[in-house]
C-alpha cells in the first residue's frame, strides 16, 4: 500500500459518508487470498470508476459490498449500516444497494415489466398499480418504453442491459454497483448503456462501476481506483490518473490498455 | 418449403419411398404393422370371450366397493368430469381449435360409443353419457362465459383442484354421515388411481424440499437429504413395499399410516420423491448463479427468490423428467398386488384364479394394458400442454 493512499482517500469532503470499506481481506473457501486489506471510502453523489486487471479483485470487492461475497477481516459500512453476517441488516443493505451484472440476469420468465415491479411489490410492499406506472416510467427515461411487455429474451443486449439499470432504479436505491456492464455487449450497443449511465451520474446517483471504458471514465468518473493484486494501488481523479499515473502497476495497466 | 402443401402422392413419395431402402423398410413395417394388427383383430373378435372381462367389470374398476355406496364413486366422476371440463374450457376460451374439436370428438366416441361396445348395462350406459354430456357442457359453458367471470374467480381455479381432490376422499371414504368405507374394501382401478394420485401430489413437494436441501449450504440438512435420495434410489420399489408394511407402523404416528394401503401409499411417495428430487436438482443446476445473485441484490429473501424467481425456472426445466417419473409411479402401482393389496393387478390376479374364467387371462391383461395406457397417455398430454403454456413465452431465449 502507497503511503499517498489514506491521504487522498480520506480527503476532508462535506458529503455524507455512502461506502466505507477499511481494511477488508478476503479468502476464498479454496485458500485464494483475493483481497488484501482494501481500504475504499465512496461519498454521497460520487461516481467511482474501479480499473485493473482481470483476476485482480475488483468483482470481488464489489460484491462484498451488497453481501454477494462474504469477507473474513475488516469492516464495511454501506449507509450507515454495518455488514455482517446478519440476515436482516443484509437484506436492509440490499433494498438500498442496486447492483447491474456483466450478464444482466434479467429473469427471463417475467416480462420486463415484470421484472421491474417484482421487487418493489414484494420486497417494498408497494401497491403493483403504483409500481407499474413508476417502472415505465424508468423505461421511458432509459428508452424503451415500448417493449414493456416483451420478455428479455426478445431484447438485443443493449436494451437487456438498460432493463437491467431500470429494475435496480426501480426499487429506488441509495447506491448503484455495476461489475463490467458493457463487457458483454456488442460495440454498438456499448455507447447506449454509457449514456443512460451518464445520465444517472448526472442525477447525482452514486455510483461504484468496474469498467474497462476509459472515456467513460475519463468524462464521468469524479475519481479512477486501480486494483492489482487484491488491493488498491491508486486513487485519484481521471486527469490525473489518465495523464500522470503515480503507481508503477498503474502505468503498466494503462500502457497494456490503450 | 411446407411439406403439408404438397399433393398426397407426391409427398408420400417423398416421405416414405425417397430411395429403395426407404422403400423397402416402408413396406416392410406397413405389412408388419398391417398383419399384426389384422392378428389382434381377429383374436379380440373371434376367439376371445369378453365374457371375463364383462361379468367382473365392477370388480375391476373399483374392486369390493360396497354395491349400495358406488353412488358416491359416479357423484365424483361426474364432480371431476365437470371440473375438467370447465378447467378446459377457461383455459382454452370460446374457440374451439382442430385439437379440441378432435379431442372432444374422441370423448364423444368414448362416453358414447365405449359403453354401448362393451356391453354394459342400459343405466350405467345411461350415466356414462350424462357425465361425457358434462364435460362437454362445461367446457363449452366456461368457454363462453369464462372470460366474463371476474379475474378473482378464475383465479380460484388452481385451488379448485385440491379441494376437489380432498372432498373426492372424503366421499371415497366416508365419515361425517356418510357410512364409511374402509381402504380395504376399495380396490381395482379406483385403488390405483387413489395410491398413484395420492403419491403424485405428496412427493411433488417432498421432491422439490429434497432437492434443495441437497444444494442447502446446512451441512447436516444436505448430508440426510443425499442420504435419504441415495438410499431410496438404491433400493428396489418392492422391497421397501415389504419392509414398509412391516417397520412402517412403528415409524409413524398411528393416524398417518393407519392402514396397509395408506402404508404402501407413503411408500410410493417416499419412493418417488428421490426421483423427483434428482429431477429438480437438474433444474436447479441449470440455472446460473446470477438469477440468484440478481434476486438477492434486489432485496429478495430466500423464500421470495425461491418461490418467485428459481422455482419457476427450475421447475418448467425439470417438468419432463418428473412427469417421466410420475408415469412410471402409476405403473409400479401394480407391485401393490405383490405385497397383497387389489389394486388394479391384484383384481385381475383374482379374477384370473377364479376357475370359471380358466385361461382367460389374454383379454383380463389386454384390458389392464388399455387401462394403464389411457391414464398415462392423459397425464403425458396434460404435461405437454403445461409445458407447452410455461414455454410460450420465453421461446425465443431459448437457444
Ligand atoms: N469462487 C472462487 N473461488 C476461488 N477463487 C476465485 C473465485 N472467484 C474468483 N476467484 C479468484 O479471485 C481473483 C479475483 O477474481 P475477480 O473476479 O474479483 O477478478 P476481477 O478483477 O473481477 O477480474 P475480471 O476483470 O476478469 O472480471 C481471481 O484470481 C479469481 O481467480
Ligand atoms: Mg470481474
Amino acid at each position: 500500500m502507497t503511503e499517498a493512499m489514506p491521504s487522498l482517500d480520506t480527503a476532508a469532503d462535506p458529503r455524507a459518508v455512502m461506502i466505507e470499506a477499511r481494511g477488508v481481506e478476503k479468502w476464498y473457501p479454496n485458500g485464494f487470498h483475493a483481497l488484501r486489506g482494501v481500504n475504499l471510502t465512496v461519498h454521497q453523489g460520487e461516481v467511482v470508476v474501479i480499473m485493473g486487471p482481470s483476476g485482480s479483485g475488483k468483482s470481488t470487492f464489489l460484491r462484498t459490498f451488497n453481501a454477494l461475497e462474504d469477507f473474513q477481516k475488516g469492516s464495511i459500512v454501506v449507509d450507515g449500516i454495518e455488514l455482517s453476517d446478519d440476515v436482516r441488516r443484509i437484506d436492509a443493505i440490499r433494498r438500498e444497494v442496486g447492483m447491474v451484472f456483466q450478464q444482466f440476469n434479467l429473469f427471463p420468465h417475467l416480462s420486463v415489466l415484470d421484472n421491474l415491479t417484482l421487487a418493489p411489490t414484494l420486497v417494498r410492499h408497494r401497491n403493483k398499480a403504483e409500481v407499474q406506472k413508476q417502472a415505465l416510467e424508468l423505461l421511458g427515461r432509459v428508452g424503451i418504453h415500448e417493449q414493456a411487455h416483451k420478455f428479455p429474451g426478445q431484447l438485443s443486449g443493449g436494451q437487456q442491459q438498460r432493463v437491467a439499470i431500470a429494475r435496480s432504479l426501480c426499487m429506488e436505491p441509495r447506491i448503484l454497483l455495476f461489475d463490467e456492464p458493457t463487457s458483454a455487449l456488442d460495440p454498438e450497443m456499448v455507447q447506449e448503456v454509457l449514456m443512460v449511465m451518464q445520465e444517472l451520474a448526472k442525477e447525482g446517483m452514486t455510483m461504484v462501476v468496474v469498467t474497462h471504458e476509459v472515456r467513460f471514465a475519463r468524462q464521468v468518473a469524479d475519481r479512477v481506483v486501480l486494483m492489482a493484486d487484491g488491493d488498491v494501488v491508486e486513487i485519484a481523479p481521471p486527469e490525473q490518473f489518465f495523464s500522470a499515473p503515480q503507481h508503477p502497476r498503474s502505468r503498466q495497466f494503462l500502457s497494456q490498455i490503450s | 418449403m411446407n411439406h403439408r402443401l404438397l399433393p398426397l402422392a407426391s409427398r408420400l413419395r417423398r416421405e416414405l419411398f425417397a430411395t429403395p431402402l426407404d422403400g423397402l423398410i416402408s413396406v416392410g413395417l406397413v405389412v408388419g404393422l398391417g398383419a399384426g394388427l389384422q392378428a389382434l383383430l381377429h383374436w379380440a373378435l373371434t376367439q376371445a370371450d369378453w365374457a371375463v372381462v364383462q361379468a367382473n367389470s365392477t370388480l375391476l374398476v373399483v374392486g369390493r366397493y360396497p354395491l349400495e355406496q358406488q353412488w358416491r364413486l359416479w357423484l365424483l366422476t361426474a364432480l371431476l368430469c365437470g371440473a375438467a371440463g370447465i378447467t378446459w374450457g377457461l383455459l382454452r376460451g370460446r374457440g374451439w381449435p382442430r385439437s379440441d374439436r378432435l379431442a372432444a370428438a374422441v370423448l364423444l366416441v368414448l362416453g358414447v360409443v365405449l359403453p354401448a361396445s362393451l356391453g354394459l348395462t342400459a343405466p350405467i350406459q345411461q350415466r356414462w353419457w350424462w357425465i361425457t354430456g358434462l364435460l362437454l357442457l362445461g367446457r363449452w359453458a366456461a368457454g363462453c362465459w369464462g372470460a366474463a367471470l371476474p379475474l378473482r374467480w378464475r383465479r380460484l381455479l388452481p385451488l379448485a383442484w385440491p379441494v376437489l381432490y380432498l372432498l373426492g376422499l372424503g366421499l371415497i371414504g366416508g365419515g361425517l354421515g356418510l357410512m364409511t368405507v374402509r381402504p380395504s374394501q376399495w380396490g381395482g382401478l379406483l385403488l390405483t388411481l387413489i395410491e398413484a394420485s395420492f403419491a403424485i401430489l405428496v412427493c411433488f413437494p417432498l421432491g422439490i424440499a429434497l432437492a434443495l436441501g441437497r444444494r442447502s449450504a446446512l451441512p447436516l440438512l444436505r448430508w440426510c437429504s443425499t442420504l435419504y435420495i441415495e438410499f431410496i434410489r438404491g433400493a428396489p420399489l418392492i422391497t421397501l413395499l415389504f419392509l414398509g408394511q412391516n417397520i412402517l407402523g412403528f415409524l409413524l404416528p398411528g393416524g398417518l399410516a393407519p392402514d396397509r394401503v395408506w402404508r404402501a401409499a407413503w411408500i410410493l411417495t417416499c419412493f418417488a420423491a428421490a426421483y423427483v428430487a434428482e429431477a429438480v436438482r437438474a433444474g436447479l443446476a441449470a440455472l446460473p448463479r446470477g438469477q440468484w445473485e440478481a434476486a438477492r441484490s434486489l432485496g429478495l429473501n430466500m423464500a421470495q427468490t425461491l418461490l418467485h424467481v428459481v422455482l419457476p425456472q427450475a421447475l418448467r426445466v425439470a417438468l419432463p423428467a418428473t412427469v417421466g417419473q410420475f408415469i412410471t409411479l402409476l405403473q409400479d402401482t401394480t407391485l401393490l398386488s405383490l405385497i397383497g393389496l387389489l389394486d388394479l393387478l391384484g383384481v385381475a390376479r383374482a379374477v384370473m384364479a377364479n376357475p370359471e374364467f380358466l385361461g382367460r387371462n389374454a383379454e383380463v391383461y389386454l384390458v389392464l394394458a388399455v387401462l394403464f395406457w389411457c391414464c398415462c397417455a392423459a397425464l403425458g398430454l396434460g404435461s405437454r400442454a403445461l409445458e407447452h403454456r410455461l414455454n410460450r413465452h420465453s421461446l425465443r431465449s431459448e437457444p
